[in-house]
């Protein structure tokens, strides 16, 4: 019945147009009675979402519409999606980090196996060998950062105020200021950040650290000083900038000194360093404002507990003894030669740059013989005492960084000496870099403990030919690093018996669900014989989680339940906190109580929990295409004032706005515009909005003439819709059809020449793609495409307001930074378009126009969140189901509501 | 044989100032065999996934490889040959999805229920792959989890995007006793999880547990493999990696191209892929600067069509420093371009235009008589050149892909 009516509505409303050779846009609907072709989903996408039939043309009424789309869904091929789907890497990564008590993430160390599948759920990825053998690899290095073969590195604590060696002309930005350092400007010249490290810092393991920052306010200005603090490889202070990655921000706004703390996860062999950099000080050399540090204590590898929680969590109802916590104290500040109680005597000084310079931890200041006001004679040379005849393996030098070069050593050779007088042969001698600031290591062939080494410099720069000779370091090397001290936790009453509980709950909270003995019995034998080959009971333990977390039970979803609560469980924990149930939810599910109230209460108290801003992020990363936030950097010749802060924090404005969304079960229609968002001093000044001070992101209301507002005008948004470079309003608006308007494209037809407006030549912008239009092929899909990337034409890459284009202008020799770019003044934006009939003049009219069609914007958002949530696009049935969930809300459709009933409907479909 | 070794060095230290040291310390019991036996064949296999401006790429008259802008003054234009006239069938509305059949053939990527097809490399590296430590290598530039090589189930076999990482791979010393106890671990995995999937069997759905016991059987075959490498010691070179943050890509494009040449020299493998792939952030080569793919859309603009050259240039540069570096490589028999199938394509012939006729293709190496520029009459599928080019490797199928024939193209 429904068939023929359905056939009947098509050809009633659809034929007039759609029918015989000169069907419009090439869409012949006339013998869509046999077989469906592709052009089903074409129409029943464009009557679902209204865009069809045309607004000029007569319309279905409720009832007939119903009618087409159940005609047209009860046709739909039925494609096939495997019944089970893989874990994404960082599903595998979440969920091992809550199953070991962890916070580690490898996720980058596991190859990316989505392909060009968007949602990293997609039931057609297949688990690859790659991919689990990875997965191996990486759960051996989680299983040794929750359970160290030789025990957990002692907490040690270190203090400095002193930087490693920057580029000299970097230098100019830092200075010594009262018992500390003022940091002005130190992101440098040409935007990259260069290196201002700290010294005498270095993490001996990976792990967590505690960074205390005793810093304060200087200047007056009403804004806060921002701190980034960076880790990275200190590799040389030479001009190159070297990769840092911002490990959090600190927002100074005190004027007396007081400790900011910020815990970070670092590297082992990482360096911390500090910028900062604002318009205050922006290229003020020597300026006496910025953020003052009088010094940085790390303390680490710190745990949340002792012993830590992954002993907890793997060995549970276990005694265990843990030695207390200790903590080692590095004070770094003195060398080696202190350290050995040796000393320094050298040919010739010049007042200002005695020997102690070498000795200072710094190399801007430095040991230079005498050449004022008479020349010191050759030969230079520094003597190194050694009364304890401590062996010494070599010598640690470092030029004298900033000024001419004047006395830096060209060669050098180091000889040894039992009474300070007679020297013996050189033990070695050779070359020395002269423009590197970084330290050389002289490494002898074999240890000398003689109590007189002499560091003479056989040749040396001048730039006037005078002899001299300085050094900005040199100190000895005593040994090789020293390993790192541990304390090793000790297990009671480890037998075959407990071992077998460690597995059977590590499994069951992995597997979620109850296992019988000959499910766990793979798992347990491997551990068991582990054991009784090695008497080690937690490197047994290691064997089978790693098993457990290799296995299928663990990466292919959805598991084997032994009741249905379980499943749901597993199902809910995927979706809200891309993990696996944990302890309390697992307890619900014992006894097959998770439906009904039960289940409505889980659902919300799990969608409230901080878990589920995972869901948000991940949303962000894949619905929204936010992963590929780092692959783009604007380019600072157009957009100058872009940097590391923005970049930090705009990501995180659309994820914080999202989760308020469906936290408040905000309306659907706020995806597409509303008057708030979530901001901080740094994004507030992006926008335009005055009077936001500091760094903690907050709920900021708009000002009227502030055109923001919903997800497409947020800077996140804007800049990963380009190339950093250049808008174009044809990527925007495929972007803005396919993602939030849900507008179905079909793929551009054969041989059609495809445009990507070039912004170097903006006049040409509109006609170019005006004449794209006006071709017959190319029209039908265009007017429906391109108007969406219009309204956004008035929001460069960055994300600024802008009323005309940039034009890229060249620049001499190397790139220099500068705050006004390299750009001229192009053209003025015009930002007006047309769909579906409906002029536009801006941005805020589109918005306007999207949301009057709030249906369309719901059920966008709910097919993308149904196929987030279950790894497949939701079948024609599926779809319709979710257009009544949002017909039901009548007109205001929720946001939270939504999430929640795709997810009880998921459930359901679980089933079927 | 070791004096024989030293004159490559010197030849290197010669041709190359930019290499610090050189080539040296080739492990010989690897690289070159006490015996000499028949010159081993390899296979690179690159795709430029933007393609190549047809009119700077092509020769402009036919047969003169020196009337092609681009490739006008390669170092060894009697070892190429430019193929025009080749395309995928079934790429029509591709578009970009195109280029992940450019190494299978498989028509219609960009539908939504595209499964791919086993790769080139692939079937190449199943005959070829047994003799050396890396059955093959897949190589990127960006780190996509996607290249040119797929799998038998036309799975996608992530490459191998990050240079250092290659270099330690290839080269780097290992832990030997860590790595054996990894390896005896994993063993002991594999065999519970073997064991499960017998638990499993009762119960679960045959699909899920058949993948996965696909998947522990090839992962028993690795270790085994590995456990054979790990009494062979690692080939050292001393050859360096590049570093130039200004240019970054350009730099990447040059080591992943001296990596190929170094995996090959040390026989560590037979079979490479790259994939010179694209983001839509912005690069720098000499020249320019911007979206490669902003570019490749010139629309026959002049000024961007200059850019987009300078990227094109760019790689072609590095690609024939390489054939050159290859072609200076002496085997018994010949240079090792000599004995190395190289095949630069794209599956793209206009990426302006996005569309997939005229793909451009360059054959070079691999001791093929060479014919500098040949032109086919009617569009031919590429898969027909693949073919062609698994018979060369002794590998006796009767298709590949949408091949219709080996047409011999090669054959002069």
């Amino acid at each position: 019945m429904a068939k023929d009516n359905g056939r009947a509505i098509l050809e009633k409303y659809c034929l007039d147009c759609h029918q015989g050779d000169q069907a419009e846009a090439g869409q012949d609907f006339s013998d869509l009675g046999g077989r469906l072709s592709p052009i089903t989903e074409l129409i029943f996408e464009n009557v679902a979402t209204g865009k069809m039939p045309p607004a000029d043309a007569d319309h279905p009424d409720k009832g007939e519409k119903r009618l087409l789309l159940e005609w047209l869904a009860s046709r739909s091929p039925q494609v096939r999606f495997p019944s089970f789907r893989r874990l994404s890497r960082s599903e595998f990564v979440q969920s091992s980090n809550d199953l070991l008590g962890i916070r580690l993430d490898l996720t980058e160390r596991i190859p990316d196996d989505r392909g060009s599948f968007r949602f990293d759920s997609n039931r057609r990825i297949a688990l690859s060998q790659e991919v689990l053998s990875s997965y191996f690899s990486v759960a051996d290095q989680m299983l040794e950062f929750a359970l160290p073969r030789k025990g957990f590195p002692v907490e040690q604590e270190w203090v400095t105020n002193k930087l490693k060696d920057s580029h000299s002309s970097y230098n100019i930005y830092v200075k010594d200021f009262r018992d500390g350092l003022l940091f002005s400007w130190t992101r440098a010249n040409n935007g990259n950040s260069y290196s201002f490290f700290y010294d005498h810092f270095e993490p001996p393991v990976s792990g967590w650290y505690e960074l205390t920052f005793d810093a304060a306010k200087v200047g007056d200005f009403p804004e806060t000083v921002s701190l980034q603090v960076h880790g990275g490889k200190y590799y040389f202070a030479d001009d190159r900038p070297q990769p840092q990655r911002l490990l959090g921000v600190i927002s100074l706004d005190n004027r007396e000194v007081q400790s900011h703390k910020i815990m970070v996860f670092l590297e082992k062999g990482e360096n911390v360093s500090v910028h900062l950099h604002s318009k205050h000080t922006f290229r003020k050399k020597n300026s006496n404002a910025g953020g003052f540090i009088r010094q940085m204590r790390a303390r680490g590898p710190v745990h949340e507990s002792w012993p830590p929680p992954s002993f907890k969590n793997i060995f549970p109802g276990l005694t265990t003894h843990a030695e207390k916590r200790t903590v080692l104290s590095r004070n770094e500040s003195r060398t080696n030669l202190q350290k050995i109680g040796g000393r320094l005597t050298v040919s010739s000084f010049q007042p200002g740059m005695e020997k102690e310079k070498m000795q200072d931890g710094s190399n801007q200041t430095f040991w230079h013989t005498r050449f004022h006001p008479t020349l010191a004679k050759g030969p230079h040379f520094v003597v190194l005492e050694n009364p304890m005849r401590v062996p010494l393996h070599g010598l640690r030098y470092a030029t004298w960084s900033g000024g001419n070069g004047n006395g830096q050593v060209k060669t050098y050779s180091v000889e040894s000496s039992s009474d300070g007088e007679n020297w013996n042969e050189p033990i070695v001698s050779g070359k020395l870099e002269t423009r590197l600031a970084n330290e050389q290591f002289i490494v002898f062939r074999k240890p000398v403990d003689l109590p007189f080494l002499r560091f003479l410099i056989t040749d040396s720069f001048s730039i006037d030919g005078r002899s001299l000779a300085s050094v900005g370091k040199l100190d000895v090397m005593t040994r090789v690093e020293p390993p790192v001290p541990t304390q090793s936790i000790e297990i009671l009453g480890s037998t075959a018996v407990e071992l077998e509980g460690c597995i059977r709950s590590f499994a069951e909270r992995a597997f979620s669900s109850r296992l019988a003995s000959s499910d766990l019995a793979p798992y347990v034998e491997i551990g068991r014989q582990e054991l009784e080959r090695t008497g080690d009971f937690v490197l047994a333990a290691r064997l089978a989680i790693k098993a457990i977390l290799s296995s299928p039970r663990f990466l292919l979803f959805p598991g084997k339940y032994s009741n249905d609560s379980y499943a749901r469980a597993a199902f809910l924990a995927k979706v809200f906190w891309r993990s696996v149930p944990d302890q309390k939810l697992l307890e619900v599910c014992r006894e097959n109580r998770l439906s009904g109230r039960i289940l409505d209460q889980q659902i919300k108290k799990m969608m409230s929990d901080p878990r589920s801003r995972r869901m948000v992020q991940s949303l962000a990363r894949q619905w929204l295409n936010l992963r590929a936030w780092k692959t783009i950097s604007p380019s600072l010749k157009l957009y100058p004032l872009y940097d590391d802060l923005l970049d930090h924090f705009l990501p995180m404005e659309t994820e914080m706005y999202l989760h308020y969304l469906i936290q408040e079960n905000r309306p659907v229609s706020e995806l597409i515009d509303s008057d708030y968002s979530f901001l901080n001093q740094r994004l507030a000044q992006h926008y335009g909005i005055p009077g936001v001070f500091g760094t903690h992101m907050r709920k900021v209301a708009f000002p009227d003439d502030v055109p923001r507002g919903g997800l497409l005008t947020m800077g996140s948004i804007l800049k990963v819709t380009t190339d950093g470079f250049d808008t174009s309003p044809i990527l925007r608006g495929a972007w803005v059809s396919r993602n939030i308007a849900g507008i179905p494209l079909s793929p551009p037809p054969e041989n059609v020449k495809a445009i990507e407006p070039d912004l170097q030549s903006a006049t040409s912008l509109r006609e170019q793609i005006d004449k794209h239009k006006n071709s017959e092929s190319c029209a039908s899909c265009h007017k429906s495409i391109d108007p969406y990337g219009f309204a956004l034409e008035s929001f460069d890459a960055s994300g600024q307001w802008r009323s005309r284009y940039r034009t890229r202008l060249p620049h001499r020799g190397t790139f220099q930074y500068r705050q006004q770019g390299y750009y001229k003044m192009g053209d003025e934006v015009d930002a007006s378009g047309e769909i579906n009939g409906k002029e536009f003049r801006g941005v805020t009219e589109f918005k306007a126009l999207l949301n009057s069609n709030q249906q369309r914007i719901a059920y966008n958002f709910a097919r993308k969140f149904f196929e987030y949530t279950n790894g497949y696009a939701p079948d024609f049935i599926q779809r319709l189901e979710l257009l009544k969930m949002i017909e039901d809300q009548n007109g205001s459709c929720h946001t939270g509501d939504l999430v929640r009933r795709i997810v009880v409907f998921s459930l359901e479909e679980l089933n079927r | 044989m070791i004096d024989w070794n030293r004159r490559e060095i010197l030849k290197y230290g010669l041709a190359f100032p930019s290499l610090p040291i050189g080539i040296q310390e080739l492990a010989y019991g690897t690289a070159f065999p006490e015996r000499p036996e028949k010159p081993k064949k390899r296979i690179l296999l690159i795709c430029n996934s933007l393609g190549f401006y047809g009119k700077y790429f092509f020769p402009r008259e036919r047969g003169e490889l020196n009337t092609s802008t681009y490739l006008k003054g390669f170092s060894n234009p009697e070892k190429l040959t430019v193929v025009e006239n080749l395309f995928h069938p079934g790429m029509e509305t591709s578009n970009h999805d195109s280029e992940k059949s450019f190494l299978t053939g498989a028509p219609h990527p960009e539908s939504p229920h595209f499964t791919n097809t086993v790769s080139l490399d692939q079937v190449l590296a199943s005959k070829m792959g047994g003799q050396t430590r890396f059955p093959f290598l897949s190589f990127s530039i960006y780190d996509r989890g996607w290249g040119c090589s797929w799998n038998d189930q036309g799975v996608a076999i992530p490459p191998m995007h990050d240079e250092e990482q290659i270099y330690n791979r290839l080269f780097g010393q290992e832990d030997l006793t860590a790595k054996k106890r990894e390896i005896r671990q994993n063993q002991i995995v594999l065999q519970a999880l073997k064991h499960d999937l017998l638990v499993l069997e009762k119960t679960e759905e045959k699909s899920a547990v058949e993948s996965y016991r696909r998947l522990i059987r090839q992962l028993e075959n690795r270790l085994e493999h590995e456990v054979h490498w790990l009494s062979a010691p690692k080939p050292r070179v001393s050859a360096k990696l590049n570093e130039d943050p200004e240019f970054a890509f350009s730099t990447k494009v040059s080591n992943l191209f001296r990596l190929a040449r170094l995996a090959f020299q040390t026989d560590s493998t037979r079979v490479i892929t790259l994939s010179l792939d694209w983001i839509y952030g912005a690069i720098d080569v000499p020249g320019a600067s911007g979206g490669w793919h902003t570019l490749s859309h010139h629309g026959g603009r002049k000024e961007t069509l200059q850019k987009l050259s300078c990227v094109e240039r760019d790689i072609l540069r590095h690609f024939d420093q390489f054939l050159k570096e290859m072609d200076q490589v002496s085997e018994p028999g010949g240079s090792l371009l000599d004995h190395t199938t190289v095949v630069m394509g794209s599956n793209f012939g206009d990426s302006s235009n996005h569309t997939c006729q005229n793909l451009p293709t360059l054959v070079a190496g691999g001791g093929i008589a060479h014919q500098q520029h040949r032109v086919l009459e009617a569009p031919t599928p590429l898969c027909n050149l693949w073919l062609e080019l698994l018979h060369r490797h002794d590998i006796d199928v009767d298709r590949f892909g949408s091949s219709v024939q080996d047409m011999q193209l090669l054959a002069n």
